[in-house]
């Protein structure tokens, strides 16, 4: 098979474990450069293993992912990724400012100092999330929405043609929701791919391009009408569909 | 004079002291600047295993000169054993919790404890052939230290020091979010092992000082301590060295003082000093919690004020509104305070009224009340405990719940007693024609039913006069007609 260069990530028959259960198997999908795609499945349908699988921290046990034609190990730092909530220590002693900075540390030198460059970056960077007025607070003194931008900021720092995205809707209000969403819709702009792991039906169909529907497996991918279909939501969300019924025929 | 003289002076005047001083201030630093990065990490457990795995290898290098060199107490190979027993522990810690359903703690007790009482059976075995003082293991002796010792100490510490500064980005990184620090190409697992390495030497170097047991303080305790001064891991780190120190400098006073072991006695200290920076610590210590807590208005007391401002309708003085509340008079100026900051009250000649914020918020407190009188009816309690009842309901703060409450019950236009509820809705949009005073302040158009040209998110200024309802929108103005405005509902900017 031909690497093409169009596609900013290509996974191909993916399989990742944990234990004696697969949290991820034989997945294959493709993303082209530029789109907004959402991710959604219940809780341990392995959305966070696939995003780590894509940033190359957790081990294949077959399979490969590729990031802009080549091997994901070749590529650091063309993905940036903003963690899930839970699992930031928010105690941290590090400011606003450190974390944006942690964005450049892929691109000094290990002998050196954070250059002026790097400096103004960072800067830029928060400006872009409207975070400027915050750069020494420590990231536990910030609200919800505030903590999420600030690891937009270390993404934006990171100068990253890919952006990842786990759960940045969860627990945040309206508000921060929308303006989360401008900062997508600006990236997006910019050219940079994005994925989102998503854990709201009601809007997914409405924010994202495209939707890879995963549990395990992976059920269905393509632009939303594909994906919202009543036989394939009954049987990754089981129970819970009454909901959803609704949405689809919304 | 010749008390403090022989207090604080004496002591420095003798050579043991001072060396001692030296030694476990190297030592004491080094622990505590390494202890900021074990304790974000949550690896407190680090040192004590280290610490007590040493034996092991301590007992089996002094065996191995011994028996095949005939050297007595080969200092240098005791610490190797020391080290190479370390390492094999935290390796024995991470395959255990690996390969079998035993979780990493419940490993570290099995690891570190198993590795511990091979020490302690081979030392005891080979009474005869080794002559380790367990005791001395144990509990160490700051104020004996020898040369040997302090050699080695001091280079163990400038290497690791050496170590954490020219890496201390990477460290942070991979502390704080490994996933990224992988991601852009930094190897986690590396500095992992490197740091784990850097604390195994300095655990080592400083047992011969505070002993097994108490390693785990100097490396954790002063680490805590700067923990709660600072939000940032360089002055953290700095911090901590500093506390290293005075734990070090205190601890020795008091041993001298106390003729107490020296080991003992610096943890004390710096034990001390932990409890005395939780209580004083000015953002996370104890008594500034306490002083956050008392300076924070009830929510309920701000409350009272602007229902009771909104009942009076004139503007009235502090103690007209005194009158009617049964609070502390410090709760009362702060939460005045408060108000005025918020911009619901405004004060002119010593004359408190309310802002159309404050009118707003009263608005909102007297639906939230009649909302749950009514419910409260309905669910058939007894008119007498209805506004008693509903007084404690209306300070939930959360006004979807209220809107929830209010729709089950179909929109009621009227309370039990027959007073009007307000609508307000709970994005924090309402009704205009509920709130009048809104002349001078401008507004957003949440929604409006009208040809003209006004629409959602429109920022505009109404005004009421002889009837005529006007709508200046970017300076142009715009009549409403009684519908209109009854349909329109705004929110403050
Ligand atoms: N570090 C880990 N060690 C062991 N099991 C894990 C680990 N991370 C995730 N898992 C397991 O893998 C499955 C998928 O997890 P995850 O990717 O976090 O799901 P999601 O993000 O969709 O909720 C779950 O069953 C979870 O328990
Ligand atoms: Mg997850």
């Amino acid at each position: 098979m031909e690497n093409n260069k169009e596609y900013a990530i290509q996974v191909r028959n993916l399989t990742v474990s944990y234990g004696p259960k697969p949290a991820l198997l034989d997945v294959s999908f493709m993303i082209y450069s530029g789109e907004l795609v959402g991710i959604i499945g219940p809780n341990g349908a392995g959305k966070s293993t696939l995003m780590k699988a894509i940033l190359g921290f957790v081990k294949r046990d077959i399979g490969d992912v590729y990031v802009f034609g080549k091997p994901v190990e070749q590529t650091r730092g063309m993905v940036a990724y903003v963690p899930q909530r839970g699992t930031v220590d928010w105690d941290y002693p590090v400011t606003v400012y450190d974390v944006a900075m942690m964005g450049r540390y892929g691109h000094i030198k290990w002998w050196k100092n954070a250059s002026r460059e790097d400096h103004e970056i960072v800067e830029r960077s928060l400006e872009m999330v409207r975070m400027s007025d915050f750069r020494h607070r420590q990231i536990g003194q910030l609200s919800g929405g505030q903590q999420q931008r600030v690891f937009m900021a270390r993404a934006l720092a990171q100068g990253a043609k890919i952006l990842l995205l786990d759960e940045p809707f969860a627990g945040v209000d309206a508000a921060t929701e929308s303006a989360i969403l401008d900062v997508l819709a600006e990236a997006k702009k910019a050219g940079i791919t994005l994925v989102v792991v998503h854990h709201d039906l009601a809007t997914a169909s409405e924010y994202f391009d495209k939707l890879l529907l995963v549990k395990q497996r992976l059920y269905a991918a393509g632009p939303p009408s594909l994906v919202f279909r009543q036989e394939l939501l009954t049987e990754v969300y089981e129970g819970r569909l009454k909901v959803f019924t609704d949405l689809i025929k919304a | 004079m010749d008390i403090l003289y022989s207090l604080f002076i004496e002591p420095l005047t003798k050579m043991y002291f001072l060396k001692a001083l030296a030694g476990g201030s190297i030592v004491a630093v080094v622990c505590a600047v390494a202890g900021c990065l074990v304790i974000l990490q949550r690896m407190a457990f680090l040192g004590d295993a280290l610490s007590h795995a040493m034996i092991a290898g301590v007992g089996a290098g002094y065996l191995f000169m011994k028996i095949f060199f005939g050297v007595e107490a080969a200092a240098g190979a005791m610490l190797v054993g020391s080290l190479i027993s370390a390492f094999i522990t935290v390796f024995m810690i991470g395959f255990v919790a690996k390969v079998s359903r035993i979780k990493e703690d419940a490993s570290i007790g099995i690891m570190y404890t198993g590795v511990f009482a091979v020490g302690v059976v081979l030392v005891s075995v080979f009474g005869k052939y080794i002559h380790i003082d367990l005791m001395h293991f144990i509990m160490g002796d700051i104020l004996g230290i020898s040369d040997f010792d302090m050699i080695v100490s001091s280079v163990v510490s400038a290497a690791v020091l050496t170590v954490i500064i020219l890496f201390f980005r990477y460290f942070k990184i991979t502390s704080f979010d490994p996933v990224m620090a992988a991601s852009i190409g930094i190897p986690v697992l590396f500095f992992k092992y490197i740091f784990t390495g850097c604390v195994s030497l300095i655990v080592v170097s400083a047992v011969s000082m505070v002993g097994v047991i108490l390693v785990v303080g100097l490396l954790i305790t002063p680490a805590a301590t700067a923990y709660l001064l600072t939000d940032r891991l360089e002055k953290m780190m700095f911090l901590a060295a500093f506390f290293g120190f005075t734990s070090i400098l205190g601890g020795m006073y008091l041993s001298v003082w106390l003729n107490s072991a020296g080991g003992g006695a610096v943890m004390l200290f710096s034990t001390i000093q932990f409890l005395t920076v939780l209580v004083f610590a000015p953002r996370y210590g104890l008594l500034a919690d306490l002083l956050k807590k008392r300076k924070m208005v009830p929510q309920q007391v701000i409350e009272d004020i602007v229902l009771s401002m909104d009942k009076s309708g004139v503007p009235v003085t502090p103690e007209g509104i005194r009158m009617y509340m049964d609070v502390h008079h410090k709760v009362f100026v702060n939460a005045l305070n408060q108000l005025q900051d918020d911009g619901m009250i405004s004060v002119s000649g010593g004359m408190y009224s309310l802002t159309d914020k404050g009118i707003t918020e009263a608005v909102r407190l007297k639906k939230a009340h009649r909302v749950w009188e009514t419910y409260l009816h309905y669910m058939g309690v007894p008119d007498n405990e209805l506004h008693e009842k509903a007084h404690v309901l209306e300070h939930f703060n959360d006004s979807t719940a209220i809107d929830y409450i209010y729709g089950k019950m179909g929109y009621p236009e009227t309370d039990p007693h027959g007073a009007e509820i307000p609508v307000f809705y709970a994005d924090g949009a309402f009704c205009l024609t509920d709130i009048y005073g809104f002349s001078r302040q401008q507004v957003e158009v949440v929604s409006i039913d009208t040809e003209k040209d006004i629409k959602e998110g429109d920022i505009i200024k109404v005004t009421h006069e002889d009837d005529i309802w006007t709508a200046e929108k970017n300076g142009e103005k715009i009549h409403l007609t009684e519908e209109e405005v009854s349909g329109l509902t705004v929110k403050f900017l």
